[in-house]
């Protein structure tokens, strides 16, 4: 399945872009999908532990189950105010 | 628990919302809170923040922190303006008022909605030289 991931913040710094798409395999957790997302955008994987994700509007745990269509976020911390 | 919540790229218009405030006779505490762009970051000089925001999950956030402040206390009601884009030093990113029966719980619940939305509100700043 197709899953799309949106840049937030200085994350679109390290990536080079806003959004784009990545592949998942069925039954694929949050955490597989950043591992697949990590070895594409190595600059990434120094921000994991700070990292916020995002599926839709809600904040998910590592351990969620991903579906077809699901658009993830993410971003460093917030900083509103 | 009303509530009103705005996500702006124009300058906050404190004169107009306090003349939209509306308070009924059982409310003894009106209080609001003003936050301000400062001229520095750490030790260096900015002009301004340019503040980003994802908007759709800003204003989902904002009404789960609002459900939260309704459970925990009587507010009667809570209005916040949030700017984004370039907001220059001086002048206001932040406005909340919380109207309720008695300014403890309305301290308390401003002050936890503020540090709330730092927690989990998706807006991110970035200053300006």
């Amino acid at each position: 399945m197709r899953v799309s991931v949106q840049f937030y913040s200085y994350f679109k710094d390290l990536t080079g872009c806003a959004q784009t798409e990545e592949s998942a395999a069925e039954g694929s957790t949050l955490a597989d999908f950043l591992k697949k997302l990590f070895e594409r955008f190595p600059g990434l994987a120094a921000m994991e532990r700070s990292m916020l994700v995002a599926v839709g509007v809600d904040y998910q745990p590592r351990g969620y189950v991903l579906k077809d269509g699901d658009e993830v976020s993410l971003f460093p911390p917030v900083q509103g105010g | 628990m009303k509530r009103q919540l705005t996500i702006t790229n124009q300058p906050i218009d404190e004169a107009a919302l306090l003349s939209e405030r509306c308070v009924s006779d059982g409310m003894g505490a009106v209080i609001y809170f003003l936050g301000v762009v400062r001229g520095a970051e750490g030790e260096k000089s900015i002009s301004a923040i340019e503040y980003e925001a994802f908007q759709k999950m800003v204003e989902r956030q904002f009404h789960l922190l609002f459900d939260e402040m309704e459970k925990r206390w009587p507010i009667e009601s809570v209005r916040l303006v949030h700017r984004v884009g370039v907001v220059k030093v001086n002048e206001p990113s932040l406005w909340v008022e919380v109207v309720a029966p008695h300014r403890g719980e309305a301290f308390a619940a401003c002050q936890w909605l503020i540090d709330e939305m730092k927690r989990v509100v998706p807006i991110w700043k970035k200053p300006i030289s």
